[in-house]
C-alpha cells in the first residue's frame, strides 16, 4: 500500500526559476517576479508580461503569455507562480494556474482560481 | 516606565509565591511521597478495567440483539462466553481483593 | 508598557522551564510537594502570558504604533473588532495566542486532574511545560511581539481580504484545535512514563480529544468558506500546504478518536494509539510549521524565516522524544484480547484508521516532497492537484462507505447471514437512488455518482440506526417515539452524537461532489445589456455603479438574475480598489453570489475584467449543492456537542472502577 504511492509520488512538477527556463523541456512551474509594464487582455488575446528570477532581478527575463483568470494581487514587482511550457522562446502558460505571493503576512492569500 | 517595572515586579512576586506554596503551606509534611501506583494497585485497576468492559459488551450484545442487529443465532453463540467471561472477570476482581 | 510585555513572556518561559524541568526532577524522585509546585508554575504560566497577550491587545485598541507588531496589522482606520483580530494577524502575534490557548489548556488539564491521577499528572506536567518552553522561548528570543519603534502615524493596515469574519474566527478555532492535541499527548506520554497500562489516559483525555478535534474541523471549514467567498475562485479548497498543514492532524485525530473506542472496548491496539496521538500532535506542529515558515512553495511567503529551523528542531526533538519513550515501554503495552473476526465492528474500524492512515501519510508525502527533492537533489518540484484528488478518491470514497458499514455490524463478530438481514434496507436505497441519479444525469462524474450512493448508503444505515434503537427502547420502556427517541440519545450520547457527525460528514461529501463534480461554467466579455447563461440561469449585466468609501473604492456590476423567465433579483459583483498609505491601491475581486436554498446551489459570478469601455469580463459557475458544506458544519458541530455532553452515569461508573481500584474492598 506505502509502496503504491511512494512511486506515484515520484513525479511532481519541476519547478524553475526564468534563467533556468532554458534548459527545461516539458511543462514547468516557472517561479518569478514580474517586471515592466504588462499588457494584453486575460480574457482575449492573453495577457503579456515578463518575469525575471525572484531575488535576482539582473536575471534575463523571459516572455509569458497568459490566459485565464488574474490573481488580484497580480501587478508588477510581484512574485507569482504560473504553470506552463516554455514554446519558441515565449513561455506559454496553461489557462487559470497564476497564483500569486501576498507580499508581506504571513497569513493566507489563496488562488483566484483552480 | 516606572509603572511597567512596578507592575513586573508585582506579576513576578505573584508567580514566585504560587511555586513556593506548596512549601510554604507545609513545611514540615507528615509525608512528602507521591501516591505511587502499586504493582498491586495497578493489577486491581486491570482487573476492574477488564469487568467493566466485559459488563459493557454484555450490555451491548443485548442491546445489539434487541435492536435487531444480531440475529438470535449469533445473540446465542455468543452470549455463552461473554457471560463467562464478565463471571471470570468478577471472580478475578473479588478474589483479588481478599489479597492486600 | 512593551516593557512589562517582554517580562511577562520572559516570566512565562522561567516557568515553562521550571515546571518542565522541576517537574520532571519530582515525577523521578517522586517527591509530592515539589509536583505541585511544578504544577503550580505551569497554571502560573498562563498567568503571566494573559498579561502579555493583554498588554498586546491593549496596544491595538489604543493604536499604539510604537510596537512595530501592531503597525504591521493595524491602521487606524481598521474597523474596531478587526483591531483585536488583528492580533492574529502576522507571525509574532499569533504565536502569542497558541501559546496563550496553550498555557490555558495546559493550567486546565492539570488543575482539574489535580486530585486524581497524580502520578499521571506529575508527568504530563513537565511533558506540557516542556512544550510551552518551545513557544514560550520563540516569543522571548526569535519573533518578540514586543519589538519597538519610534511610532509612525499610521499602521499599514490589515489585508482587506483578512477583514471578514470567517477569517477572523478561522485562527483562533484552529489553534484551539491544534494545540488542545497536546492534552492527549501529554497524557499519552505521561502514561508510558509513569509506567501505567491502564486506560486512564484515555478516559481523562476523552472530551479533551474530541473538543480539539472538533474545533479544528469547525477551524477548517471556516477557512473554507472565506477562501470560497473571499478569494472567489469558485472553489473552496486548493491542497495548498496550508490547507493541509491542518487536514492532516484532523485525520491523524479522527483515526485516534475511533481506535481509542476499541482500546476501551478490547483492550486492543494500545501501541498503535500511542502512536497516532503523538502522530496527531506532531502533525500539528509540523502544521504550523508550514504556515509559518515559508518552506514549501506556497502562496503564504517565499521569505525563508528563520523561524522555520527552530520548528523543524522542535519536531524533531518531539518525534524522537515520543518514539523513544514508546519503544522504552513497549513491553508495557502488550494488548490482552485479538482480533476475533475480520467482520466486525472492530475489524470496521481497523479498516477506518488504516484508510484515514494512509490518506493522511499520502498528503504529507506529497507536502513533503517538493522539500524534500529540494534539499536532496537540489531541483524543486511542485505537486498539484490531480495527485491529492486521486488519492481522496481512493481513500475517501471507501472511508464514506464504512461510516455506512460500522455502526450496522456487532462487535466482536458479525455472521454474514446476519448481516444480510441488516443490510438489506440500505444496500437497496443506495442501489434506488444510485439508478435515479443516472437518470437524472449523474452519470458525467463517475467518482460523483458512487460518492452520492454510497452517501445513500450510509444515510439509510444511520436512519436505520435511529430507528431500531428507537424501537428497542420503546419495547422496554413504552414510551413514545419522540420520548424514545430523546431517552435512546440521552443514553448513548457518544454513539449518537457520533452518528450525527458521520450524517455531517456524508452532508459535507454530498456537497463536495455536487460542486466539484456536478458544477458548470460559462465566461464571457459582456457590454452593458448583454446576458450569459448558464444551467438555465440568465445573468443579464445591467449597469455598473462607483461608490467611494473611507477605506476604498467600490465598482460594482449589476446584475439581473432570471430562471426560465423568473426574475430572481439582482446581484452585484465587482472590484474593491483599496487606499494604503504609500503604497499602490490594492485591489480585490467581490464576487456575487447568489443562493438557492431550496436547492442547495449556488451561482456563482467572479468579475474578471472592468474594461474602459464599461464592459465587463465575467465568470459565472453553478454550483449545485455547495451549500450542504456550510450546513454541514452545523450538523457536525451538534452531533459533537451530543456526544461531549456530561453523561452522569458514565461519570459514576467510571469513579467506582477507579475508587475501588484505590482502595481494595476488604474481603467479602
Amino acid at each position: 500500500m506505502f509502496l503504491l504511492y511512494t512511486s506515484i509520488a515520484g513525479g511532481g512538477t519541476p519547478s524553475v526559476k526564468p534563467s533556468e527556463l532554458a534548459a527545461q523541456e516539458g511543462p514547468v512551474s516557472l517561479v518569478g517576479q514580474v517586471v515592466g509594464r504588462p499588457t494584453g487582455d486575460a480574457n482575449a488575446e492573453g495577457l503579456r508580461f515578463r518575469l525575471h528570477d525572484v531575488k535576482d532581478p539582473s536575471s534575463p527575463t523571459v516572455l509569458v503569455v497568459y490566459k485565464g483568470s488574474v490573481p488580484d494581487l497580480f501587478a508588477s514587482g510581484r512574485d507569482l507562480v504560473v504553470e506552463g511550457e516554455l514554446r519558441n522562446g515565449t513561455f506559454v502558460a496553461t489557462p487559470g494556474t497564476m497564483v500569486t505571493k501576498c507580499p508581506s503576512k504571513y497569513t493566507a492569500i489563496k488562488p483566484s482560481d483552480q | 516606565m516606572t509603572l511597567a517595572i512596578a507592575l513586573s515586579a508585582v506579576l513576578g512576586a505573584v508567580c514566585v509565591v504560587l511555586v513556593a506554596l506548596p512549601f510554604l503551606r507545609e513545611p514540615e509534611p507528615v509525608s512528602d511521597e507521591l501516591e505511587e501506583m502499586t504493582p498491586h494497585r495497578q493489577r486491581r485497576l486491570a482487573l476492574a478495567e477488564e469487568r467493566d468492559r466485559a459488563l459493557s459488551a454484555l450490555k451491548e450484545l443485548e442491546a445489539d440483539h434487541r435492536a435487531g442487529r444480531i440475529n438470535d443465532e449469533d445473540y446465542r453463540a455468543s452470549i455463552g462466553s461473554l457471560r463467562r467471561e464478565a463471571a471470570s472477570a468478577l471472580r478475578a476482581l473479588d478474589s483479588d481483593a481478599g489479597k492486600v | 508598557m512593551a516593557d512589562l510585555g517582554r517580562a511577562a513572556l520572559l516570566l512565562t518561559l522561567g516557568l515553562c522551564l521550571y515546571a518542565c524541568i522541576v517537574g520532571t526532577v519530582a515525577a523521578v524522585t517522586r517527591k509530592r510537594r515539589l509536583a505541585m509546585s511544578a504544577r503550580n508554575a505551569l497554571i502560573a504560566s498562563f498567568g503571566s502570558t494573559l498579561v502579555a497577550t493583554t498588554i498586546l491587545v491593549a496596544g491595538f485598541v489604543r493604536n499604539d504604533y510604537s510596537l512595530v507588531y501592531v503597525a504591521e496589522t493595524s491602521s487606524r482606520s481598521l474597523g474596531g473588532i478587526y483591531k483585536v483580530s488583528a492580533l492574529w494577524g502576522g507571525q509574532e502575534g499569533s504565536l502569542l495566542l497558541w501559546l496563550l490557548i496553550l498555557t490555558g489548556y495546559a493550567a486546565l488539564a492539570v488543575w482539574l486532574n489535580r486530585n486524581r491521577t497524580r502520578d499521571l499528572v506529575v508527568w504530563v506536567t513537565p511533558v506540557l511545560g516542556g512544550i510551552a518552553v518551545f513557544f514560550s522561548f520563540l516569543l522571548v528570543a526569535v519573533a518578540s511581539p514586543f519589538v519597538t519603534q519610534v511610532a509612525p502615524l499610521d499602521g499599514s493596515g490589515l489585508n482587506p481580504s483578512l477583514q471578514n469574519p470567517y477569517m477572523m474566527s478561522h485562527p483562533p478555532f484552529l489553534y484551539l484545535g491544534y494545540v488542545g492535541l497536546a492534552v492527549p499527548f501529554a497524557f499519552a506520554m505521561g502514561a508510558l512514563l509513569s509506567g501505567r497500562t491502564d486506560e486512564r489516559w484515555i478516559v481523562a483525555t476523552r472530551r479533551w480529544t474530541l473538543i480539539a478535534w472538533t474545533a479544528l474541523g469547525i477551524g477548517q471549514l471556516l477557512g473554507s468558506h472565506w477562501a470560497y467567498l473571499e478569494v472567489g475562485w469558485g472553489g473552496f479548497y486548493a491542497w495548498d500546504p496550508v490547507e493541509n498543514a491542518a487536514l492532516m492532524p484532523f485525520l491523524a485525530a479522527t483515526a485516534f478518536l475511533h481506535s481509542v473506542m476499541i482500546q476501551e472496548k478490547r483492550g486492543m491496539l494500545k501501541v498503535w494509539n500511542m502512536v497516532l496521538v503523538s502522530l496527531a500532535f506532531c502533525l500539528s506542529i509540523f502544521g504550523t510549521f508550514l504556515t509559518r515558515s515559508g518552506v514549501v512553495n506556497s502562496i503564504h511567503s517565499f521569505a525563508q524565516s528563520s523561524i522555520g529551523a527552530w520548528f523543524l528542531a522542535f519536531i524533531v526533538i518531539a518525534v524522537v522524544f515520543s518514539t523513544v519513550t514508546i519503544v522504552w515501554r513497549l513491553p508495557l503495552l502488550r494488548s490482552t484480547t485479538k482480533l476475533e473476526s475480520l467482520i466486525s465492528r472492530e475489524a470496521v474500524f481497523l479498516y477506518n484508521n488504516l484508510l484515514l492512515v494512509a490518506l493522511c501519510l499520502t498528503i504529507l508525502w506529497g507536502v513533503a516532497w517538493p522539500i524534500l527533492s529540494e534539499a536532496v537533489r537540489g531541483d524543486s518540484v511542485v505537486v498539484g492537484r490531480p495527485y491529492f484528488d486521486f488519492f481522496l478518491r481512493i481513500f475517501g470514497l471507501p472511508l464514506l462507505l464504512l461510516m455506512g458499514v460500522g455502526p450496522l455490524i456487532a462487535w466482536r463478530r458479525a455472521s454474514l447471514r446476519g448481516l444480510g438481514a441488516t443490510f438489506f434496507w440500505p444496500i437497496s436505497i443506495a442501489i434506488g437512488t444510485g439508478v435515479v441519479l443516472l437518470i437524472l444525469g449523474a452519470g458525467s462524474s463517475i467518482p460523483g455518482l458512487i460518492a452520492y450512493t454510497f452517501s445513500a448508503f450510509v444515510l439509510a444505515a444511520i436512519g436505520l440506526e435511529f430507528v431500531r434503537g428507537t424501537r428497542a427502547r420503546r419495547a422496554l420502556s413504552s414510551e413514545s417515539w419522540p420520548v424514545a427517541f430523546g431517552s435512546l440519545v440521552g443514553r448513548n450520547r457518544r454513539r449518537y452524537g457520533g452518528y450525527i457527525v458521520h450524517v455531517a460528514i456524508v452532508l459535507f461529501a454530498i456537497g463536495v461532489a455536487g460542486a466539484s463534480a456536478y458544477d458548470s461554467v460559462v465566461e464571457g466579455r459582456l457590454a452593458k445589456g448583454e446576458a450569459l447563461t448558464v444551467s438555465g440561469y440568465t445573468v443579464r449585466y445591467v449597469g455598473l455603479s462607483e461608490r467611494q468609501t473611507d477605506h476604498a473604492t467600490e465598482v460594482r456590476a449589476k446584475l439581473a438574475v432570471s430562471k426560465d423567465g423568473k426574475n430572481l433579483g439582482g446581484l452585484e459583483a465587482g472590484k474593491n480598489s483599496y487606499k494604503i498609505a504609500g503604497l499602490e491601491p490594492q485591489v480585490s475581486s467581490e464576487v456575487g453570489v447568489r443562493t438557492d436554498y431550496l436547492t442547495g446551489e449556488d451561482l456563482f459570478v467572479i468579475p474578471e475584467t472592468i474594461y474602459d469601455d464599461g464592459s465587463m469580463y465575467f465568470r459565472i459557475f453553478v454550483k449545485p449543492l455547495v451549500n450542504l458544506l456550510w450546513l454541514s458544519g452545523l450538523v457536525f458541530l451538534l452531533g459533537s456537542i451530543i456526544a461531549l455532553w456530561p453523561d452522569a452515569r458514565v461519570q459514576r461508573r467510571l469513579a467506582v472502577r477507579y475508587e475501588e481500584a484505590s482502595s481494595p474492598v476488604r474481603g467479602r
